[in-house]
This record gives C-alpha cells, structure tokens and sequence, in this order.
C-alpha cells in the first residue's frame, strides 16, 4: 500500500490500539483498506454501506469523528481525524445522518467554544491578577505591615542595634551625647502617641552617617557631628532617621524584599515566622537602602517634624546641601540617602510653603559639644 | 533503525542501531553511551517558541538531544533518570499518544512531539498539569516510567478507572473523566487515591506501577532537616 493510512479502525479481532487504514468515501458509503501484516501481502478491503452506520464525536478532545456499524465479523468502530476524509463523508452522507453528522459537529464546536472560554476566563484572571500585584504590591505592602506587631519591629531592630553597637566604641556620656539626647527629645515630644521609645547612641567613629533601625534604634557617628556646623543641622538628620522609623520604611523595605509569598503570610498570619525568611534570604538591616518615595516622605515629614519642635528647618536643607558639595564618595550618610538637586529644591518649596518658622534655640552650646568631640575651637565659624 | 531493550526490568537501557544519517531524538541526558559514529546534538525542538513553550508549560527539558549517525552507522545506548521500565511503541502516522512529562525518552526523527493544552478540570484535577506531550507522526517512540510500565488494552467503550499519578500515556482515541475515588468527598481523600481518570475506550493505556509524587513524599521523611 502506497498510500499512508488516514483513519484507526477498533474491532474484536483486532489489537486495542487499532489497525491503521485507509478510508474511501464513495456514493454508497465507504471502503476501507487495511493493509497487509507483510510487505508482500495482499491488502484486503471492506466495504460499509452509509445506511448501517451510526456516527457520533470522540476521542480524548471529542475531535475525532466516530463511526460504528456491524460488519460480518462483528462491531467496528472507526475513528477518522483526517479534515479530508470528514469532509467527504460528510458531503457524501445520506439523507438519514446529517442529523447525527450535524450533532457531532455541534459538540465538537461545543467543546471547542468551551475550551476557548473557559482559557480566556483563566488568562484574563492571570492577567488581571498580575497586573493588580503590580499596581497593588504598594497597597498590599502597606496591608501587611500593618499587620506586624510594633513589639516584634522592636525585636528585630534591637538585636540588630546590640549587634552592632557590640563592635563599636559607643559614647556613654558627654556634651554630645547630652545634645543628642536633647534633639531627640524635642523631636519625639511632637509626635504624640508614638508607639516607640527612641533610644540614641552616639558612637565615636569618622564616618559620617547616622540610621535608624525599626523600632526606634538611633545610631549618630561623632563623624557627622563634627562635620556640622550648628546643632539643627543635626537636628535635621535625626527629625529625617526618626521620620524612617516612624512611617515603618524599614519594615516596607524587608516586606519587599522578602516578597509577595511572604506578604501574603503576613495579611493571613504568622508574623513571627519572617525573621527565620529574613536570615535565610541574607536581609541585613544594616545595609538596607531605602526607596526614592521612602526618602522623600521621610524628608517631608521630618522638615514638619522640626518645624512642630521649633528647630529650624533651614539647616537640614543647608546640611545635606553641603554634604554632598563637599565630601562627594566619601559621606557615607550620602551612600545610603542620595543627595539630589531636585530632593534639596522640595525641600525648599516645601519650607516656602509653610508660615515663618519661629525658632528656639537649644540648652547646650554647639562650641562646646564639638570642643568636647575634638574639634579646635578655631574651626568654629 | 533497530532497537532492542537491554535488561528489561527496574534498570532498562535501550539500545538502537542506527544506519548512517539516520537520527533520534532523546530527552536531553538520555545518552549512556555511543559509537564514535554519532554526532550528539542539542536541539530546541519545535524552534526556539515551541522550546520554550514546553519547558514552561510540560515541565519538560528546554533542549532535547539529537543523536545523528553522520560519519557512518553505529549505536546508541538510552536510559532514563528514573529506575523503571521502558517501552517502545511504533506510531504509523494515524495513532497518537499523549504522553505525560517525564513519560518521553526518545523517538524517531519522524515522531512530531507538540505541548498540548488540556481541559480545565483534566489539567487542574488530573495531576498531570495543564500541558501534555502530544507524539505523533512516524516511526519508534519509547517511552520510561517510574516503576513497572503496564499495558492496558481497551475495546471500543470498555472503560477502566486509573489512578491519576500513575498515568504514563494514553492513545488519543481514548477519552478520560475525572472523578472522586469514591462517592464522598473525604472518603476520597482519606482513601489515598483522591481523584482517578476514568478511561474509555478504545485505546491503550499505559500506566506506571509506581507514583513518583507518593514515592518522593516517601523519602521526604527520611531525609534529616537541616537548619
């Protein structure tokens, strides 16, 4: 046989999984070769009148088209895929089985049209889902955090704060610390109902930085200090740190970077379980960065922070300012709080905005904090 | 091209003979051994879409291999991942086998392989994913299981229920349901067998003697939890 077969044909005698043949629709019905065992065997044909046949849709998609009868040697059953050969019988039919042909068909469509609706259902929910995630991630984020106990964010930024201060020469007492811990007070009196306590440390070191780690842990290098000229430029740091804990940045940064599975096991529980996720994802709160809308939040409501405790506003602005002219790569407050010109200019259209601050000056004397830190008396302006 | 299974049982390798130019396709890191004969190829069947349609969507490998007997005849030794057995089928062209993803070991170079889309129910209830490997065309398909492979041979609307985990491939004439084991819902569940595919015939099926998914959450247990 030349050519291939198009059609499976099922019977008693034959094996389960069909005899290939080749189907021939003809104007009385249709003639089936099957092909011979052996090369050099002689293929035998069977013939079936239109008017013993019964057709219906099957196969594993309800694609195929079906038909059975009973031949001399018992029930066959053919299942024809070919477009070619469903097309013919379908035009070559009889009178008597356009109405099954015409069901058949119908199922087929049936299944095919559900199939179609029931995957464009699925893709538009996929596709509306992600896109939710990604428009919503800020929303769901917020969602979660606000699930997370203020105690546990206290636990989690004071082990981080021992940890660290173990390695670091703290100052214990002195002017500065005692000019901190005034700042600080200040500061923190305006935010009423606060659920954290700010604890201060002022380490002696040159870099010049200062964090906040959630829960209130504040770190101040002497570094940054020394760099200062006036007390509200410092003063103007810690109001923007503090702002970082208040408004929860930290603990939106870890959610984020932990992702949505964690998120998700937040909203619906188990918060305790997140710092096993944050020590087996590498998160470390020390070198965590903060986003662009994080600083500016922090920068605006720490610039209406000092203004509540009149501090005066302009030297957070003057200070960051400087810092970036000045010691550009080398501040490392900077590297973690990118200075720009458009951060600085809201800044000041946001000063601009508010009515004249009426500042009050603070206890200590600023010469006599950097004395105490070092710094010769002439390098005071 | 002549293939023959070497020591049938748990620990198959399928051996296949083939002439100069002619060529398999395998599952990538399906070859053993071969002739200095055979060039070995890696291929995205199906071009780089196809490839990666069916890496995300079956699961199956991004490559499959090539093996061309391109500087004279030679041989090829195949064995799968899995300790199981192997089956070799011949598609004439008409019949067609969806075959589940880890079921394909190799197959002619006339054997067509596509991922195929199931039914919203097959694919979430069947526990063979939404995707199928869908093998027609021409010429020697073997097929590996997970445990004994099992042969069931159907007649035109003989039916046969199998557990869903244990399905390895099925002929595309037959059609299949699934169901809860039993009549209730827990009695489903706590029986083992949760959901199972009611076949009909006519058609093969061939089913695996054992559940990879059962025998892996088998092993979980024993391996140690590390901090």
């Amino acid at each position: 046989m030349t050519i291939p077969p198009n059609a499976l044909c099922f019977g008693d005698e034959f094996p389960a999984s069909g005899i290939p043949c080749l189907v021939h629709v003809e104007g009385h019905g249709l003639t089936i070769t099957f092909p011979s065992d052996h090369d050099e065997g002689e293929s035998r044909s069977e013939s079936v009148s239109f008017s013993t046949v019964t057709v219906s849709a099957g196969g594993l998609d309800h694609d195929q088209l079906v038909l059975t009868w009973t031949g001399s040697t018992g029930p066959r059953t053919l299942y024809l895929k070919n477009p070619a050969v469903i097309r013919a019988f379908r035009q070559a039919a009889p009178e008597h089985l356009s109405r099954p042909l015409e069901q058949a068909a119908q199922q087929v469509r049936q299944v095919r049209q559900r199939h179609r609706t029931v995957w464009t259902v699925v893709g538009a929910t996929l596709v509306a889902l992600v896109l939710g995630l990604w428009f919503g991630s800020d929303v769901l984020v917020e969602l979660a955090v606000d699930r997370i106990p203020v105690e546990w964010e206290q636990k989690l930024g004071e082990s981080a704060y021992r940890e660290f201060l173990a390695g670091q020469d703290v100052t214990k007492d002195g002017p500065a610390v005692a000019a901190v811990k005034e700042m600080t007070q200040r500061l923190a009196g305006q935010v009423p109902n606060s659920p954290y306590r700010f604890e201060v440390t002022v380490v002696k070191s040159d870099v010049v930085n200062a964090f906040a780690l959630p829960g209130g842990y504040v770190v101040v290098f002497t570094g940054l200090m020394k760099k200062a000229d006036s007390p509200e430029e410092v003063a103007g740091v810690l109001a923007h740190e503090l702002n970082h804990v208040l408004q929860r940045h930290g603990l939106e940064r870890i959610i984020k970077q932990l992702g949505f599975v964690a998120v998700v096991s937040i909203v619906l529980g188990n918060p305790p379980g997140l710092g096993g996720v944050m020590k087996q994802l590498g998160i470390d709160l020390m070198t965590m960065k903060f986003g662009r809308a994080q600083e500016t939040e922090a920068d605006v409501t720490g610039l209406q922070l000092l203004y509540r405790a009149k501090i005066n506003p302009e030297g957070m602005i003057t200070f960051f300012q400087r810092l970036a002219e000045k010691d550009e790569g080398r501040v490392e407050w900077l590297s973690t709080h990118p200075m720009s010109s458009a951060r600085a200019d809201h800044l000041k259209a946001q000063l601009a905005a508010m009515p004249k601050p009426k500042a009050e000056p603070f206890t200590f004397e600023w010469a006599t904090v950097r004395a105490g830190l070092g710094v010769p008396s002439a390098a005071i302006p | 091209m002549k293939s023959e299974i070497l020591y049938p049982g748990a620990f198959p390798m399928v051996r296949i003979e083939l002439a100069e130019g002619e060529k398999i396709k395998a599952e990538s890191g399906a070859m053993v051994a071969c002739s200095p004969t055979i060039d070995i190829e890696s291929k995205m069947e199906g071009g780089f879409l196809g490839a990666l349609s069916r890496k995300f969507l079956t699961g199956e490998k991004f490559f499959f291999q090539t093996l061309r007997a391109s500087r004279g005849a030679g041989e090829v030794l195949l064995a799968s991942t899995v300790p199981g057995e192997v089956v070799i089928l011949e598609l004439d062209g008409v019949n067609e086998y969806m075959v589940q993803k880890d079921g394909f070991l190799a197959g002619a170079d006339g054997v067509t392989i596509d991922s195929q889309m199931q039914s919203m129910t097959r694919g979430l209830l069947g526990g063979e994913g939404f995707f199928l490997l869908k093998m027609s065309g021409k010429g020697m398909l073997v097929l590996n299981s997970f445990g004994a492979i099992h042969k069931i041979e159907l007649k035109p609307g003989q039916e046969y229920i199998v557990d869903n985990s244990h399905l390895v491939a099925w002929s595309s004439t037959t059609s299949y349901n699934i169901e809860k084991a039993t009549s209730g819902w827990v009695a489903s569940f706590t029986s083992g067998e949760g959901f199972v595919c009611r076949f009909r015939g006519p058609g093969l099926v061939f089913i695996q003697s054992r559940n990879p998914g059962g025998f892996g959450a088998w092993v979980r247990q024993f391996i140690p939890v590390s901090e």
